[in-house]
């Protein structure tokens, strides 16, 4: 590439409205804030010119500063200087690589971004190319596997979706997941998703959920968000957000796990059966897995812990605690 | 098994000049040949074939002879894996070699003579230890023995030695190799079992379970010592009905004498498999269980449904025989005594209990 034709491309006063609008075959920036920049331009000027390319007819494609013009547009300018190349001297490769390093150099790319970054390079160079040379310098794995899924970002997932992602609302692995369904499905998860605002590891639990559950019981995915329980849920209205996000992740693993929360009742119950002194607990281990139970005793002095000992020791039913399913409540 | 379909063979330099080598090239003369330079294999992004026509001609740089990976919190059997080859050409919906998508390729270690070479010497030099080996960890023992007569090499050398048996676990009737073999001792063939529902809808490209059956019997009455292994045992609907109707089919094919074990494992898997699986079988039902976290990291079977899984086996095995030498796959000794009535406490104790039931078949 060669680099000097850039920097020594001729300023133009352009008419804004001369610009096109559209982020073209160039563009990276998504789910960008405009205000600070619309702020700072109108504070101290537009300190960096964009870059674009002119077809030999004269309308104006944008390489770099897609954001700078929009802003400037936003403080409705009549015209901007602008570093214009000509379409002749410029592959769009190289169009492409201006600005995918402008912006490397300046800020870090969203997740939507690297995946339209892979998109175009897509069209121009091999694969091969792409995972020994790119992958790494937009600071992902060279794996096939992730490439796919940034096309797939790129082309399939819709817009809603990708601002939570470009905003970090919404982990890749959520998304892939989100990915792997159907749109229909994937629409009505994230809905609730948006709705109760899950966090990301809830957002995880509910999507790996409604897949087990689906697959379980053959119903869609969609039908089970239209269940009763789950409409109750969110219909209720003595509960905030967050609880209701809370609310419909235990009805939906009570029935992704009947034995084992049936199990954590039983146990939960026989405890509850117990005259426990204050502080003092009795959980089970996680899972029920190892065969160890644990107790917890909280004290402030010897004579307290000697109490409560004295108190646990001459409990009736503590002989009772164990396996659930061995003992029944 | 459903035929076995080569298209291709990839040789890296310097290999095709090995006996090992030779032979299999020989066994498969219309098939293209592709020579590549070391590492040269490019991993291929194909998640759902994972390369299974393609046998990959290789040799193996680490150790031959490994412990099977078993894991502090729960008990393990002590077995060694010597490692023949990696990846399948059989289609598991369940199987942990998914994991490995991307290194596909039915690779196949043709220094196995220097490799075996090292592992007798070991086996040689421990007189007084039991080495319990076997190929089919990381692969079918007998998925692709046609092509690579493994058993031609392997039978002999393993028969020789008293402080050691070769198992040779499969899901396939592959045991041409094996009957053409004058030698007997200190081999077991052993075949994976499952519910006919499971055998069906989840082992792709497996035998049927009457001709695994079959095939055992064969073995069985040509004096080979047989073993079997419901691995992984699958809760599914009408589990019960499905499992007995494997055990029904395994009283008429099978004399439940001189069976040197059973052993009994619940499905279990490392949580980056999930999603590969859901990806490469949509219609699976092996996810579909109630999986907790086990201690060892992996996905397994809440504990009371284990339980009861291995107790209706035990129940039913040990009405077919007292002792049809059952043990337990990485399960806690609480499991153990819950389920089987005993437990072998350690990994120890289990390996002391399997030596044993070694001594007592071949002496
Ligand atoms: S036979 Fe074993 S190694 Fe082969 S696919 Fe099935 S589980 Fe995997």
């Amino acid at each position: 590439m060669d680099t000097q034709k850039f920097a020594t491309a001729d300023l133009h006063l352009i008419d804004t409205d001369r610009i096109n609008d559209s982020p073209g075959p160039y563009g990276m920036s998504f789910g960008f804030e405009l205000k600070p920049l619309v702020r700072s331009i109108k504070t101290v000027g537009l300190l960096n010119v964009p870059v674009l390319i002119e077809d030999g007819e004269g309308a104006k494609t944008v390489i770099s500063g897609y954001r700078r013009i929009q802003a400037v547009k936003s403080l409705k300018w009549d015209n901007m200087p602008c570093r214009v190349l000509q379409k002749s001297e410029f592959s769009p490769l190289e169009c492409l690589l201006l600005n995918l390093h402008e912006n490397l150099a300046t800020r870090n790319l969203n997740n939507v971004e690297k995946g339209m970054v892979l998109s175009h390079l897509n069209s121009y160079l091999p694969l091969n190319e792409i995972m020994k040379d790119y992958m790494p310098l937009l600071d992902l794995p060279s794996n096939e596997e992730k490439f796919d899924l940034f096309l797939k970002i790129e082309k399939e997932l819709d817009e809603n979706i990708k601002i939570y992602l470009a905003r970090g609302h919404i982990s890749l692995q959520g998304v892939r997941m989100l990915l792997d369904m159907d749109p229909a499905s994937r629409l009505s998860v994230f809905g609730l998703i948006s709705n109760l605002k899950f966090n990301i590891n809830q957002q995880i639990q509910l999507i790996n959920y409604l897949i087990d559950i689906s697959h379980i019981t053959k119903a869609s995915v969609i039908e089970l968000l239209k269940d009763q329980p789950l409409e109750n849920i969110r219909l209720n209205d003595n509960l905030n957000t967050p609880q209701k996000a809370k609310a419909v992740l235990r009805l939906l693993r009570t029935r992704r796990f009947p034995s084992l929360t049936e199990a954590e009742k039983t146990f939960n119950k026989m405890v509850s059966k117990l005259d426990l002194p204050e502080r003092v607990r009795i959980d089970p281990p996680l899972f029920f897995e190892s065969p160890d139970y644990r107790l917890e005793i909280l004290f402030k002095e010897g004579k307290e812990l000697r109490e409560k000992i004295g108190r646990l020791f001459k409990m009736d039913g503590i002989e009772e605690i164990g396996n659930p399913w061995e003992r029944g409540a | 098994m459903k035929d076995l379909k080569i298209k291709k063979v990839i040789v890296e330099k310097g290999v095709s000049g090995q006996e090992f080598a030779q032979q299999i090239l020989r066994r498969l003369p219309d098939i293209p040949v592709q020579t590549i330079k070391e590492n040269e294999s490019k991993a291929v992004h194909d998640i759902q074939n994972m390369g299974k026509e393609i046998l990959h001609l290789l040799p193996y740089k680490g150790e031959f002879l490994k412990p099977c990976p078993g894991t502090r919190e729960y008990i393990c059997c002590g077995y060694q894996i010597l490692n023949v080859a990696t990846n399948c050409p059989l289609d598991c919906s369940y199987c942990i070699l998914q994991s490995y998508f991307n290194q596909p390729y039915l690779k196949t270690f043709v220094n196995l003579e220097q490799g075996v070479e090292q592992v007798l010497k070991i086996i040689d030099s421990n007189p007084d230890l039991v080495f319990r080996i076997g190929t089919g960890e990381f692969t079918d023992s007998l998925a692709i023995d046609p092509i690579t007569r493994w058993s031609d090499w392997l039978l002999p050398l393993f028969s020789k030695r008293k402080n050691a048996v070769l198992e040779l676990k499969t899901k396939t009737d592959n045991i041409r190799g094996l009957l053409t073999s004058k030698f007997r001792d200190r081999i077991i063939v052993s075949w994976s079992l499952n519910s006919p529902f499971i055998a069906v809808r989840e082992e792709h490209r497996a035998a049927s379970l009457k001709k695994r059956l079959e095939a055992a019997r064969q073995c069985q009455s040509e004096g080979f010592v047989v073993g079997f292994h419901f691995d992984p045992l699958i809760p599914h609907p009408k589990w019960k009905e499905e499992y007995t109707k494997t055990l029904e089919l395994l009283d008429k094919y099978i004399d439940p004498k001189g069976i040197i074990w059973i052993s009994l494992g619940s499905l279990r898997f490392m949580p980056g498999l999930k999603p590969i699986i859901r990806r490469r079988h949509p219609d699976t039902c092996v996810l579909d269980g109630e999986f907790i976290m086990g201690l060892d990291g992996k996905m397994r079977y809440f504990k009371p449904i284990r339980m009861e899984l291995y107790s209706y086996m035990r129940k039913n095995l040990e009405k077919w025989h007292p002792d049809p030498g059952l043990y337990l796959c990485m399960e806690s000794h609480d499991v153990w005594q819950k389920s089987m009535g005993w437990s072998p406490e350690t990994s120890n104790g289990l390996k002391r209990y399997l030596d044993r039931r070694v001594v007592e078949i071949f002496g």
